[in-house]
């Protein structure tokens, strides 16, 4: 018998699209559940919670056929997610960035930035880090904030 | 005719001042190298811009992000051609033949027939938006609540059938969409809504934290890692030249592309991603040689080059004679223009003609720059894609930080960037289009107030949307797309995006 003429075994375990259906019905709750805050109102004088719990019933309604449906999807174990990690570190990163940005002005937020992500995480030479850390945050600064006058932040050294 | 002839000769006195000339030539830079990088297509481009052009008047400020606009779909398929990397979305259909030319030896021909594809559909457009919007516009005075609402249905569904995936996957991401534009003061009632006490969401979630967030944090976040610098072919200019069997294979596909794309580009959804892969599909289906798709057929660029253009100035229509953007593009486009204090909509036209006028001429000129500009400075260009991935990713990412937090100068909406980068990252493992979302951000204010009015004005009788023939006829069409998508669903048949190479929606 050939591996094609062998019966297919069922593989076993949740599928992407199962969990992405339900992620979606459990979020259409929790907004249902949120907008009974909100007068519904009546037909003739609807309320500003009549268009939101109608989309929290159509988003509630399509997760669930997304999960119905998704039999045929792939496994949730099939994803790969090599990058995930480095994700997470750019996201933190960038949130630090944000944090920062008020307190420390953007030149000094940009180039601590850069030479996080250039020196540390991407582990390049320290001069390409210095050099394009800091010609990028002052020039992007001159052109973006002086050039073009859009107001950019300054923190309390004057950076 | 003659109104038509005197209202683009006025477009014309605008767009040759030369500040005007000096944007739109600016925008064009810009806009190719933003198509040329991965992780900043035009959406991103565009959104960054923005701050910029705060200062700017309207006219100039339309002009320099459609600039961009066009300029990164002509930027795209550099990188399509030369190194089978789709700097944006609308490019993938060029990377399959585009990138096989340039294996053959032929890049330079590729590159020719894209820009020339582009430069024709581009000029198509311009003529399809001058003749059909003021038309569509006059027939829009027409429109109370119902037929708005009736429309803005329509879209939705048009943009469930013509997804490029499977069609309740979008439905759930415009849906979420539309939850997201909840988020604020109800204009009706006065209530904030699902503002967890952050002052700043009572204005609910601005377009461009979200278009950032969607399109270009959640792209660096999986594409970060990539150490990969590749080679990059640099033709001559001799070498651009097509021969005469190219030249001639690649007429049709563009005048087919043309048309098609500037169809699609109208309705709602990622219609310059759909046009392309449907004109590659039509190409391929044509072809008295399929067997070449794939191996260097030319008309594998030409058809979807021409579409994806032809799709983009398209979008412009119901952008500029209804006010609704059919793409997050425009989306951002209108929120530009209305930060100037003009609403696109039917009376644009009207009481901003210079606005409306000079903007179609300066598309005529900005096709031109493009043609001019993009053949000899190719080789210029390239050299940014010589840029090792690792220095380029951060910079970009300060650019987008940079370019939301300027929009308001408000923090929060680093934070929804952030957000919506995790989001659409998350969203995008599990394969839903994110565009939907951006979509339905920017029409649910729209959809949820002209719902509520035709409910008032009925005396909540939703019998009134069946009164109206206007409205009974969009809700009809709307009801028959919604169905012909259900069907392959229902009955496990192949429906237009098998047959043309995209995923099956039943799976």
């Amino acid at each position: 018998m050939t591996d094609s003429a062998k019966p297919r075994q069922p593989v076993k375990g949740l599928k992407s699209d199962q969990i992405s259906g339900l992620v979606l019905a459990a979020l259409a709750v929790y907004v249902w559940w949120l907008n009974q805050e909100f007068p519904v109102g009546t037909l003739a004088d609807p309320g500003p919670g009549y268009v939101p719990l109608l989309l929290a019933i159509g988003l509630g309604a399509i997760g669930l056929m997304i999960a119905v449906f998704g039999g045929r999807s792939e496994l949730l174990s099939a994803i790969p997610w090599p990058e995930a990690k480095r994700a997470a570190i750019i996201l933190a990163a960038c949130m630090v960035a944000g944090l920062a940005l008020e307190y420390l002005g953007y030149r000094l937020t940009i180039f601590g930035f850069l030479v996080f992500f250039i020196g540390v995480v991407e582990r390049k030479p320290p001069l390409a880090v210095a050099m394009v850390s800091a010609g990028f945050s002052l020039l992007s600064f001159y052109v973006i904030g002086v050039l073009l006058h859009v107001p950019l932040p300054v923190g309390a050294w004057g950076f | 005719m003659l109104e038509t002839f005197n209202s683009l000769m006025l477009g014309f006195s605008v767009a040759f001042q030369p500040e005007v000339l000096m944007y739109a030539f600016a925008g064009c830079i810009i806009g190719t190298l933003v198509g040329m990088m991965p992780g900043l297509g035009p959406l991103a481009g565009i959104s960054l811009l923005l701050p910029a052009t705060f200062g700017l008047n309207p006219i100039i400020a339309i002009v320099l992000l459609a600039g961009v606009y066009y300029g990164a779909m002509y930027g795209g398929s550099t990188t399509s051609i030369l190194m089978r990397i789709p700097g944006e979305a609308a490019s993938v259909m060029t990377c399959v033949d585009g990138y096989a030319m340039t294996q053959n030896g032929r890049a330079g021909p590729a590159l020719a027939i894209a820009a020339i594809g582009s430069f024709f559909a581009g000029t198509v457009g311009v003529i399809g938006l001058m003749l059909l919007a003021p038309t569509l516009a006059s027939f829009a005075l027409r429109f109370g609540p119902p037929e708005y609402t009736a429309l803005l249905m329509m879209g939705l569904f048009v943009l469930a059938y013509m997804s490029g995936g499977s069609m309740t996957k979008t439905l759930a991401m415009a849906v979420l969409g539309l939850l997201f534009g909840m988020i604020g003061i109800d204009a009706m009632s006065g209530y904030t809504r699902f503002s967890f006490g952050i002052i700043e969401l009572g204005d609910g979630i601005g377009i461009v934290p979200v278009a950032v967030g969607l399109f270009g944090v959640s792209e660096i976040l999986l594409t970060a890692g990539q150490q990969d610098t590749p080679r990059v072919q640099n033709p001559t200019l001799r070498q651009l030249i097509p021969s005469k069997e190219e030249f001639r294979l690649s007429v049709g596909p563009i005048m087919r592309g043309s048309l098609l794309g500037f169809m699609i580009g109208i309705i709602p959804g990622s219609a310059h991603i759909i046009s392309s892969f449907v004109s590659y599909g039509i190409e391929r289906r044509m072809s008295n040689h399929p067997e070449r798709f794939g191996r260097g057929a030319i008309e594998g660029v030409a058809g979807p080059e021409s579409a994806n253009n032809a799709a983009a100035t398209g979008a412009f229509v119901p952008m500029l004679a209804l006010g609704i953007p059919t793409s997050p593009v425009t989306a951002v486009m209108i929120a530009a223009i209305m930060i100037h204090g003009i609403s696109p909509g039917p009376m644009l036209i009207q009481e901003q003609p210079e606005l409306f006028w000079g903007f179609v001429a300066s598309m005529y000129v900005g096709n031109v720059v493009l043609l001019i500009l993009n053949l000899p400075m190719v080789g210029l260009f390239v050299n940014l894609l010589r840029i090792p991935y690792a220095y380029m990713y951060p910079c970009i990412l300060a650019f987008c930080i940079l370019g939301v937090y300027s929009v308001s100068n408000s923090l929060v909406d680093v934070w929804i960037m952030l957000g919506m980068g995790g989001v659409g990252y998350g969203l995008r493992k599990f394969g839903f289009d994110l565009a939907p979302v951006a979509l339905g951000l920017v029409l649910g204010p729209m959809l949820e107030l002209s719902l509520r009015q035709s409910l008032a004005m009925s005396g909540g009788d939703y019998g009134i949307f069946l009164e109206r023939p206007i409205a009974v006829t969009m809700f009809a069409l709307g009801l028959l797309l919604l169905a012909l998508a259900l069907k392959p669903m229902i009955f496990k048949s192949k429906d237009w995006r098998s047959k043309v190479g995209l995923e099956d929606p039943s799976d």
